[in-house]
Protein backbone atom coordinates (compact mmCIF):
# COMPACT_ATOMS: atom_id res chain seq x y z
CA UNK A 1 0.00 0.00 0.00
CA UNK A 2 1.26 3.49 -0.73
CA UNK A 3 -1.30 5.36 1.52
CA UNK A 4 -1.53 6.61 4.68
CA UNK A 5 -5.98 6.45 5.39
CA UNK A 6 -7.47 7.01 8.74
CA UNK A 7 -10.99 6.47 9.20
CA UNK A 8 -12.78 8.23 11.45
CA UNK A 9 -16.18 6.64 13.63
CA UNK A 10 -18.57 8.25 15.88
CA UNK A 11 -18.63 6.34 18.98
CA UNK A 12 -21.11 3.28 17.62
CA UNK A 13 -24.01 3.71 20.93
CA UNK A 14 -27.59 5.04 21.52
CA UNK A 15 -27.55 8.23 20.52
CA UNK A 16 -28.10 9.11 23.68
CA UNK A 17 -24.71 7.89 24.60
CA UNK A 18 -23.33 9.61 21.74
CA UNK A 19 -24.81 13.19 23.35
CA UNK A 20 -22.82 12.56 26.72
CA UNK A 21 -19.89 10.17 25.32
CA UNK A 22 -16.73 11.91 24.21
CA UNK A 23 -16.46 10.72 20.37
CA UNK A 24 -14.33 7.97 19.45
CA UNK A 25 -12.02 8.55 16.94
CA UNK A 26 -10.74 4.89 15.05
CA UNK A 27 -8.33 5.67 12.50
CA UNK A 28 -6.32 3.16 10.35
CA UNK A 29 -3.50 3.60 8.80
CA UNK A 30 -2.12 1.35 5.96
CA UNK A 31 1.61 1.49 4.37
CA UNK A 32 5.04 2.74 6.09
CA UNK A 33 4.53 5.22 8.81
CA UNK A 34 7.92 7.32 8.79
CA UNK A 35 8.96 10.62 8.42
CA UNK A 36 7.15 11.12 5.16
CA UNK A 37 3.99 10.27 6.38
CA UNK A 38 3.83 10.79 10.37
CA UNK A 39 2.97 14.45 9.78
CA UNK A 40 -0.69 13.50 8.19
CA UNK A 41 -1.54 11.87 11.42
CA UNK A 42 -0.49 14.34 13.79
CA UNK A 43 -2.24 16.80 11.72
CA UNK A 44 -5.50 13.86 12.06
CA UNK A 45 -4.69 13.63 15.81
CA UNK A 46 -4.48 17.65 16.29
CA UNK A 47 -8.12 18.00 14.40
CA UNK A 48 -9.19 15.27 16.25
CA UNK A 49 -8.43 16.50 19.71
CA UNK A 50 -9.53 19.94 18.32
CA UNK A 51 -12.93 18.91 17.22
CA UNK A 52 -13.08 17.18 21.22
CA UNK A 53 -12.24 13.07 19.99
CA UNK A 54 -9.68 12.45 22.81
CA UNK A 55 -10.39 8.61 22.69
CA UNK A 56 -8.81 7.43 19.86
CA UNK A 57 -7.43 4.08 18.69
CA UNK A 58 -5.23 3.38 16.05
CA UNK A 59 -5.04 0.26 14.35
CA UNK A 60 -1.44 -0.15 12.85
CA UNK A 61 -2.36 -3.63 11.40
CA UNK A 62 -1.68 -2.42 7.92
CA UNK A 63 1.66 -0.47 8.53
CA UNK A 64 4.63 -2.04 6.76
CA UNK A 65 7.23 0.22 8.38
CA UNK A 66 7.96 2.37 10.87
CA UNK A 67 10.49 4.91 11.49
CA UNK A 68 11.58 7.18 14.27
CA UNK A 69 9.32 9.71 13.00
CA UNK A 70 6.59 7.23 13.08
CA UNK A 71 6.81 6.27 16.59
CA UNK A 72 7.52 10.42 17.82
CA UNK A 73 3.87 11.11 15.96
CA UNK A 74 2.49 8.44 18.22
CA UNK A 75 4.35 9.26 21.43
CA UNK A 76 2.94 13.04 20.92
CA UNK A 77 -0.54 11.88 20.04
CA UNK A 78 -0.27 9.75 23.40
CA UNK A 79 1.14 13.16 25.07
CA UNK A 80 -1.44 15.29 23.34
CA UNK A 81 -4.66 13.11 24.18
CA UNK A 82 -3.14 12.04 27.81
CA UNK A 83 -3.04 15.76 28.58
CA UNK A 84 -6.88 15.82 27.57
CA UNK A 85 -9.72 14.71 30.24
CA UNK A 86 -10.33 11.51 29.88
CA UNK A 87 -8.12 11.24 26.93
CA UNK A 88 -6.84 7.76 25.75
CA UNK A 89 -4.47 6.12 23.03
CA UNK A 90 -4.79 2.56 21.83
CA UNK A 91 -3.18 1.15 19.58
CA UNK A 92 -3.47 -1.93 17.21
CA UNK A 93 -0.40 -3.67 16.29
CA UNK A 94 0.97 -5.53 13.93
CA UNK A 95 4.82 -7.59 14.37
CA UNK A 96 6.58 -4.61 12.32
CA UNK A 97 5.23 -1.91 14.75
CA UNK A 98 5.74 -4.28 18.09
CA UNK A 99 9.57 -4.95 16.78
CA UNK A 100 9.67 -0.90 16.29
CA UNK A 101 8.55 -0.53 19.19
CA UNK A 102 10.65 -2.93 20.98
CA UNK A 103 14.00 -1.76 19.82
CA UNK A 104 13.43 1.62 21.02
CA UNK A 105 12.16 0.70 24.01
CA UNK A 106 8.90 2.50 23.51
CA UNK A 107 6.92 -0.07 23.78
CA UNK A 108 5.63 0.27 27.62
CA UNK A 109 4.31 4.02 26.67
CA UNK A 110 1.39 2.47 24.55
CA UNK A 111 -1.50 0.82 25.49
CA UNK A 112 -1.79 -1.96 23.23
CA UNK A 113 -4.96 -3.47 22.04
CA UNK A 114 -4.84 -7.00 21.39
CA UNK A 115 -8.56 -8.21 21.42
CA UNK A 116 -10.76 -8.79 18.30
CA UNK A 117 -10.90 -6.67 15.72
CA UNK A 118 -11.54 -2.62 16.03
CA UNK B 1 -12.17 9.79 5.71
CA UNK B 2 -8.12 11.50 4.85
CA UNK B 3 -5.78 9.97 2.44
CA UNK B 4 -2.48 11.35 2.18
CA UNK B 5 -0.42 10.43 -1.10
CA UNK B 6 2.81 9.07 0.20
CA UNK B 7 5.56 10.24 -1.96
CA UNK B 8 8.17 8.65 -1.26
CA UNK B 9 10.59 5.42 -2.95
CA UNK B 10 7.48 3.26 -3.26
CA UNK B 11 4.94 5.50 -4.03
CA UNK B 12 2.37 4.82 -7.01
CA UNK B 13 3.78 4.84 -10.56
CA UNK B 14 1.29 7.54 -11.23
CA UNK B 15 3.17 10.08 -8.90
CA UNK B 16 4.39 13.31 -11.10
CA UNK B 17 7.71 12.75 -8.61
CA UNK B 18 10.53 11.29 -10.18
CA UNK B 19 10.61 7.65 -8.26
CA UNK B 20 14.43 8.21 -7.40
CA UNK B 21 13.97 12.14 -5.71
CA UNK B 22 12.00 11.13 -2.55
CA UNK B 23 10.41 13.64 -0.79
CA UNK B 24 11.66 16.79 0.91
CA UNK B 25 11.47 17.01 4.75
CA UNK B 26 13.37 20.05 5.13
CA UNK B 27 13.89 23.01 2.90
CA UNK B 28 16.66 25.67 3.73
CA UNK B 29 18.27 28.20 1.92
CA UNK B 30 20.83 26.59 -0.18
CA UNK B 31 20.16 22.85 0.72
CA UNK B 32 17.26 20.52 1.25
CA UNK B 33 16.73 17.03 2.99
CA UNK B 34 15.10 14.21 0.99
CA UNK B 35 14.40 11.11 1.81
CA UNK B 36 16.72 8.29 1.28
CA UNK B 37 15.64 6.30 -1.49
CA UNK B 38 16.79 2.78 -3.48
CA UNK B 39 18.70 4.77 -5.99
CA UNK B 40 20.69 6.40 -3.18
CA UNK B 41 22.75 3.45 -3.27
CA UNK B 42 24.38 3.87 -6.24
CA UNK B 43 26.07 7.42 -4.70
CA UNK B 44 26.48 5.13 -1.65
CA UNK B 45 28.02 2.42 -3.26
CA UNK B 46 30.76 5.08 -4.44
CA UNK B 47 30.93 6.82 -1.25
CA UNK B 48 32.10 3.84 0.69
CA UNK B 49 35.02 3.55 -1.62
CA UNK B 50 36.14 6.92 -1.18
CA UNK B 51 39.24 7.23 1.02
CA UNK B 52 38.64 10.57 1.91
CA UNK B 53 35.66 10.43 3.41
CA UNK B 54 36.47 7.34 5.13
CA UNK B 55 39.55 9.12 7.01
CA UNK B 56 37.75 12.21 7.39
CA UNK B 57 33.90 10.96 8.62
CA UNK B 58 34.73 7.08 9.61
CA UNK B 59 30.72 6.79 9.10
CA UNK B 60 29.25 3.43 10.77
CA UNK B 61 26.62 4.11 8.31
CA UNK B 62 28.68 3.66 4.96
CA UNK B 63 30.86 1.17 7.06
CA UNK B 64 28.04 -1.19 7.52
CA UNK B 65 26.56 -0.45 4.45
CA UNK B 66 30.19 -1.74 2.65
CA UNK B 67 30.98 -4.20 5.21
CA UNK B 68 28.21 -5.71 6.90
CA UNK B 69 25.75 -5.68 3.97
CA UNK B 70 28.47 -6.17 0.91
CA UNK B 71 26.67 -3.42 -0.77
CA UNK B 72 23.29 -5.21 -1.28
CA UNK B 73 20.24 -3.82 -2.04
CA UNK B 74 18.45 -4.85 0.88
CA UNK B 75 20.28 -2.14 2.89
CA UNK B 76 17.77 0.33 1.86
CA UNK B 77 14.71 -1.36 3.28
CA UNK B 78 17.27 -2.11 6.68
CA UNK B 79 17.79 1.78 7.14
CA UNK B 80 13.79 2.23 6.33
CA UNK B 81 12.66 0.01 8.92
CA UNK B 82 15.45 1.13 11.58
CA UNK B 83 13.67 3.26 14.10
CA UNK B 84 16.74 4.33 16.01
CA UNK B 85 17.92 6.45 13.01
CA UNK B 86 17.26 8.90 10.19
CA UNK B 87 18.82 8.73 7.17
CA UNK B 88 18.11 12.03 4.81
CA UNK B 89 19.71 12.73 1.72
CA UNK B 90 21.42 16.30 0.74
CA UNK B 91 20.38 18.35 -2.16
CA UNK B 92 21.72 21.38 -3.17
CA UNK B 93 19.13 23.74 -4.33
CA UNK B 94 20.95 24.54 -7.57
CA UNK B 95 23.55 23.92 -9.66
CA UNK B 96 24.49 20.36 -8.54
CA UNK B 97 23.39 17.29 -10.62
CA UNK B 98 23.91 14.25 -7.62
CA UNK B 99 23.12 14.44 -4.05
CA UNK B 100 25.91 16.77 -2.14
CA UNK B 101 25.59 14.46 1.09
CA UNK B 102 23.83 12.51 3.61
CA UNK B 103 23.30 13.73 6.96
CA UNK B 104 21.74 11.23 9.82
CA UNK B 105 20.52 11.55 13.42
CA UNK B 106 20.86 7.60 14.93
CA UNK B 107 21.07 6.04 18.16
CA UNK B 108 17.49 8.05 18.66
CA UNK B 109 16.53 7.41 22.03
CA UNK B 110 13.13 8.64 21.56
CA UNK B 111 11.79 8.62 25.68
CA UNK B 112 15.20 9.99 26.87
CA UNK B 113 14.75 12.90 24.00
CA UNK B 114 18.74 12.27 22.63
CA UNK B 115 20.21 11.50 19.44
CA UNK B 116 23.50 11.43 17.64
CA UNK B 117 24.41 13.98 14.71
CA UNK B 118 26.48 12.46 11.45
CA UNK B 119 26.63 14.90 8.34
CA UNK B 120 28.92 13.60 5.16
CA UNK B 121 29.48 16.17 2.34
CA UNK B 122 30.72 13.56 0.05
CA UNK B 123 31.82 15.93 -2.90
CA UNK B 124 35.17 17.91 -1.96
CA UNK B 125 33.53 20.57 -4.38
CA UNK B 126 30.35 21.26 -2.10
CA UNK B 127 32.54 21.55 1.04
CA UNK B 128 32.93 24.95 2.28
CA UNK B 129 29.86 26.30 0.84
CA UNK B 130 27.92 26.51 4.12
CA UNK B 131 25.85 23.07 2.71
CA UNK B 132 26.99 20.87 5.81
CA UNK B 133 26.65 23.50 8.23
CA UNK B 134 22.64 24.17 6.61
CA UNK B 135 22.48 20.33 6.89
CA UNK B 136 23.07 20.13 10.13
CA UNK B 137 21.24 22.91 11.14
CA UNK B 138 18.46 21.56 9.37
CA UNK B 139 18.05 18.37 10.81
CA UNK B 140 18.37 19.39 14.14
CA UNK B 141 15.14 21.82 13.83
CA UNK B 142 13.64 18.29 12.75
CA UNK B 143 15.09 16.23 15.65
CA UNK B 144 13.77 18.78 17.84
CA UNK B 145 9.94 19.77 16.31
CA UNK B 146 9.59 16.09 15.28
CA UNK B 147 11.25 13.78 17.12
CA UNK B 148 11.00 15.71 20.24
CA UNK B 149 14.92 15.53 20.92
CA UNK B 150 16.39 17.51 23.73
CA UNK B 151 19.93 17.14 23.00
CA UNK B 152 21.70 16.40 20.01
CA UNK B 153 25.49 14.96 20.24
CA UNK B 154 28.20 14.36 17.99
CA UNK B 155 31.51 13.06 17.58
CA UNK B 156 34.78 14.71 15.39
CA UNK B 157 38.06 13.36 14.43
CA UNK B 158 40.48 15.81 15.80
CA UNK B 159 41.61 16.24 12.65
CA UNK B 160 38.34 17.19 10.93
CA UNK B 161 38.76 20.74 11.67
CA UNK B 162 36.38 21.72 8.92
CA UNK B 163 33.69 19.76 10.85
CA UNK B 164 34.34 20.88 14.21
CA UNK B 165 33.82 24.87 12.91
CA UNK B 166 30.86 23.65 11.06
CA UNK B 167 29.33 22.23 14.57
CA UNK B 168 30.40 25.40 16.23
CA UNK B 169 28.53 27.16 13.73
CA UNK B 170 25.50 25.48 14.28
CA UNK B 171 25.75 26.23 18.48
CA UNK B 172 27.40 23.00 19.13
CA UNK B 173 29.50 23.01 22.28
CA UNK B 174 32.91 21.35 22.85
CA UNK B 175 31.66 18.72 25.76
CA UNK B 176 34.92 16.39 25.89
CA UNK B 177 37.65 14.67 24.15
CA UNK B 178 37.68 10.29 23.66
CA UNK B 179 41.70 10.34 23.96
CA UNK B 180 42.56 8.61 21.39
CA UNK B 181 39.42 6.57 20.34
CA UNK B 182 39.45 6.42 16.22
CA UNK B 183 42.07 4.74 14.45
CA UNK B 184 42.42 5.82 10.66
CA UNK B 185 44.54 2.66 9.74
CA UNK B 186 47.92 4.24 10.96
CA UNK B 187 47.42 5.30 14.36
CA UNK B 188 45.39 6.41 16.78
CA UNK B 189 43.08 10.14 17.04
CA UNK B 190 41.38 11.57 19.76
CA UNK B 191 37.39 11.61 18.80
CA UNK B 192 35.92 15.45 20.16
CA UNK B 193 32.58 15.15 21.74
CA UNK B 194 29.95 18.24 20.94
CA UNK B 195 26.38 18.36 22.12
CA UNK B 196 23.73 20.96 22.00
CA UNK B 197 20.69 21.33 23.83
CA UNK B 198 17.27 21.90 22.59
CA UNK B 199 17.20 25.84 23.98
CA UNK B 200 20.75 26.15 22.41
CA UNK B 201 18.77 25.14 18.99
CA UNK B 202 16.14 27.59 19.54
CA UNK B 203 18.95 30.20 20.14
CA UNK B 204 20.52 29.10 16.99
CA UNK B 205 17.03 29.33 15.09
CA UNK B 206 16.31 32.75 16.16
CA UNK B 207 19.22 33.80 14.44
CA UNK B 208 19.00 31.52 11.43
CA UNK B 209 21.78 32.91 9.30
CA UNK B 210 24.34 31.06 7.35
CA UNK B 211 27.51 32.73 7.22
CA UNK B 212 29.15 32.67 4.07
CA UNK B 213 32.05 32.15 2.84
CA UNK B 214 32.86 30.03 5.53
CA UNK B 215 36.71 30.82 7.18
CA UNK B 216 39.21 28.79 6.33
CA UNK B 217 40.28 26.60 8.89
CA UNK B 218 42.57 27.90 10.98
CA UNK B 219 45.24 25.80 12.96
CA UNK B 220 43.96 23.10 15.54
CA UNK B 221 40.32 23.32 15.59
CA UNK B 222 39.86 21.54 19.14
CA UNK B 223 39.79 23.85 22.41
CA UNK B 224 41.88 23.16 25.54
CA UNK B 225 39.90 20.96 27.45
Amino acid sequence: MSAVEAEMQEDAGTSAAAQTTPGLERLRLAGPLTAVTAPALRARIRQGVAEGRTRIEIDLQAVTALDAAGIAALLEARRVLEAQPSGTLALRANDVVCRALRDTGTIAAFALWTGPGM
Amino acid sequence: MISVEHQGPDAPSQSTRPRERGSVISRGTRVYLRTFTPADLDHLSAWVDDPFLERMVGSEFLQSYKHVWDKSPAFFEAVLTDPTQIVLVIEAQRGWTKPVGVVRLFNIHLLEGYAFLETIITDVRAMKRGFGVEAGKLVSYYGVDVLGLRRIEAKVYEYNVLSMNSLRRNGFRQEGILRQAGFDGERYWDLVIFGILKEEIETQRQKDKVYLPLDPPEGNGREPS
